[in-house]
């Protein structure tokens, strides 16, 4: 591939301080993901995978080490400049959907269109047709409280396509539903992968990682095999 | 993102939680209808004060005999004898002056068939109704001539009328004044008020006729004088003091044998009273609005934390910190803006229905509308920028995980 990586890590820890105490959380990680591969980061808890989606994800700085995303060092940004970068070119879908609370579905999927300085009218159709995409045409103006478990999931992974970004960042996304629902997340995972849609899956769960087309990793801070 | 989206997304919010808005809302209309109150009952008391004593005459200053001294003993102000009718007369030839009328009162029995009153009369001359600024109401008022003349004739003020069950088929009877028949000639206009004594309870008779029946010597206890202008007041002053001196014989260094009252400064004295007050009571009023202004923060702060995942979701999913500061401020604001708009409304209802009851007139003033607005928009933002800054700094790694 000649393409130019959608995620570049070179290098990268990231330590925490508490108090008089250094915690590494990652340690002189390197990897590349180019565009269109789905790729799962699996490790047990405290493996420092969610370090690792943080600073994918533009949420975090490493401490050391070069991270770039979609062609842009993060290190150059300041913190406009990665808020920018995150409405741009991430979607993200959390482990406990992180929907905004008494606000209805299509509110929730439209707000990323708000930061990008999207009018009303766009961002209601937009927000529209993304949900009807992910079979909740009939949910629009559900709060969150009214919908289930699978339904939240799909109302926020609606919210990470809405803006089109080139990368999807899925941390745990089936962790909370029942089997049923987790396989239906991931079938939909895998549809946006085939329509050209970069995705990173965090888990620690084996089976899900095995949806993925390459599998990292992950033990106490380090990339293993 | 605009300044419209903002809105919108403020008012959105605080509809979700109605009676929290309200009720902080509530601290910033208390305080901002009490300011308008306030500041309007102020207002309505100097406009009352003022028209009352500018209701006393026009230009009006007003002389008076000095103290007695008898040895070491220095007597009440105005208990001498030093003004006569002659001295008003004089004072009347000063080019600075517009009208004279001397007046000598006592207390007397006022009898009219089976209704009697005590009440103050007072004998003046024909420029009384100008120097004191009365109207007739009904008949005539003294003329020089039954000033001449002696003549028994009297002038009702509005209130001994009613006492005495006058009107204007009285005119032309006769009343007993102090034993003495009178004829009834004129009833005054009523100048209402709150004076004291009252401006309307007064029977006026010509000065000689006072003189002649029931108070012995020459000897005046005020004599009333309208100055030519306004601004010839302190003219008109320096005029009398010059002339009264050299009528009595006052050299260099003596003291005067009278003194001079001002109406301007009088009026001018009270008016710098009444506006203290008006500041005093803003004044008081605003510390509610700091109050109210507190509640805001104290409510933003709550919200802040409370909607910390709310506010690390926004940035997750692209909010700038600037956009979440303007968030919660663009909130504040319009938590005190509306507030303001509210009591704004409350303090001129308020305001009116005082006004209304203490028979003043409704003075609406848009300047205390804007002050107030515009102290309620500053309330806003002063109180609210802290909280914003906090929900703006939070980090968004710890707001995704806050619970």
């Amino acid at each position: 591939m000649t393409a130019e990586p959608v995620i570049t890590l070179d290098h990268v820890s990231r330590i925490y301080s508490m108090g008089r105490l250094d915690v590494p959380a990652l340690v002189d990680v390197s990897m590349t993901v180019q565009p269109g591969e789905f790729v799962a980061i699996v490790g047990p808890s405290g493996s420092g995978k969610s370090t690792m989606m943080n600073i994918i994800g533009c949420l975090d700085r490493p401490t050391s080490g070069d991270c770039s995303v979609a062609g842009t060092y993060v290190d150059d940004l300041d913190d406009d400049g990665l808020a920018r970068l995150r409405s741009r070119t991430i979607g993200f879908v959390f482990q406990s959907y992180n929907l905004l609370p008494r606000t209805s579905a299509i509110e929730n999927v439209a707000t990323p269109l708000l930061y990008q300085g999207v009018g009303r009218k766009e961002r209601m159709a937009r927000a529209k047709a993304a949900l009807v995409r992910l079979g909740l045409g009939d949910r629009l103006d559900h709060e969150p409280t009214e919908l289930s478990g699978g339904q939240q999931q799909r109302v926020a992974i609606a919210r990470a396509i809405v803006t089109e970004p080139s990368l999807i960042l899925a941390d745990e996304p089936t962790g909370n539903l029942d089997s049923h629902a987790g396989e239906e997340v991931i079938a939909l995972l895998r549809e946006l992968n085939a329509t050209g849609r970069t995705i990173v899956l965090i888990t620690h769960d084996n089976d899900v990682a095995a949806m993925a087309s390459r599998q990292m990793h992950m033990r106490d801070g380090r990339l293993v095999a | 993102m605009s300044v419209l989206e903002q809105i919108r997304l403020a008012v959105s919010r605080l509809r979700t939680s109605r009676l929290r808005a309200a009720l902080t809302m509530l601290g910033i209309i208390i305080g901002v209808a009490s300011v308008v109150a306030l500041v309007a009952v102020g207002q309505g008391t100097t406009a009352n004060i003022t028209s009352q004593l500018s209701s006393l005459g026009t230009n009006l200053l007003t002389v008076n005999p000095g103290a007695t001294r008898t040895g070491f003993t220095r007597g009440a102000a105005g208990s001498a004898n030093t003004l006569t009718v002659a001295d008003a007369t004089a004072i009347a030839g000063l080019s600075s002056v517009a009208a004279v009328a001397p007046q000598v009162s006592t207390s007397l029995l006022v009898v009219d068939g089976d209704l009697n009153t005590t009440t103050t009369i007072v004998g003046t001359t024909s420029a009384y109704p100008e120097v004191r600024a009365y109207d007739l109401w009904v008949g005539s008022f003294l003329t020089d001539a039954s000033i001449e003349d002696h003549l028994r004739v009297a002038v009702f003020g509005a209130t001994t009328a009613t006492t005495l069950g006058l009107t204007a088929d009285s005119l032309g009877t006769s009343v007993s004044i102090g034993g003495l028949p009178f004829e009834v000639i004129g009833i005054l206009q009523a100048k209402g008020g709150t004076g004291f004594p009252d401006p309307d309870d007064q029977v006026l008779l010509p000065i000689t006729a006072v003189e002649k029946y029931f108070v012995s010597g020459q000897s005046v206890q005020t004599i009333g004088v309208s100055a030519s202008s306004a601004d010839a007041m302190s003219q008109a002053s320096a005029d009398i003091t010059a002339l009264l001196r050299d009528r009595h014989g006052l050299a260099g260094s003596t003291a005067s044998d009278f003194s001079i009252l001002d109406q301007a400064q009088l009026l001018s004295a009270v008016s710098s009273v009444s506006d203290t007050l008006t500041l005093l009571l803003g004044g008081i009023a605003s510390i509610s609005l700091v109050v109210g202004g507190i509640g805001i923060m104290n409510i933003m702060l709550v919200a802040v934390r409370e909607r910390t995942r709310e506010i690390g979701i926004r940035k997750a999913i692209g909010a700038r910190g600037r956009d979440i500061l303007a968030q919660f401020l663009v909130e504040a604001l319009t938590l005190s803006l509306l507030g303001g708009a509210l009591g704004v409304a409350a303090g001129l209802g308020v305001s009116m229905v005082i006004a209304h009851i203490a028979k003043w007139p409704f003075t609406f003033n848009p300047l205390t509308v804007v002050a107030a607005v515009g102290f309620s928009a500053a309330v806003g933002v002063i109180f609210g920028v802290w909280p914003a800054r906090q929900a703006a700094r939070l980090d968004p790694i710890a707001a995704l995980r806050y619970e």
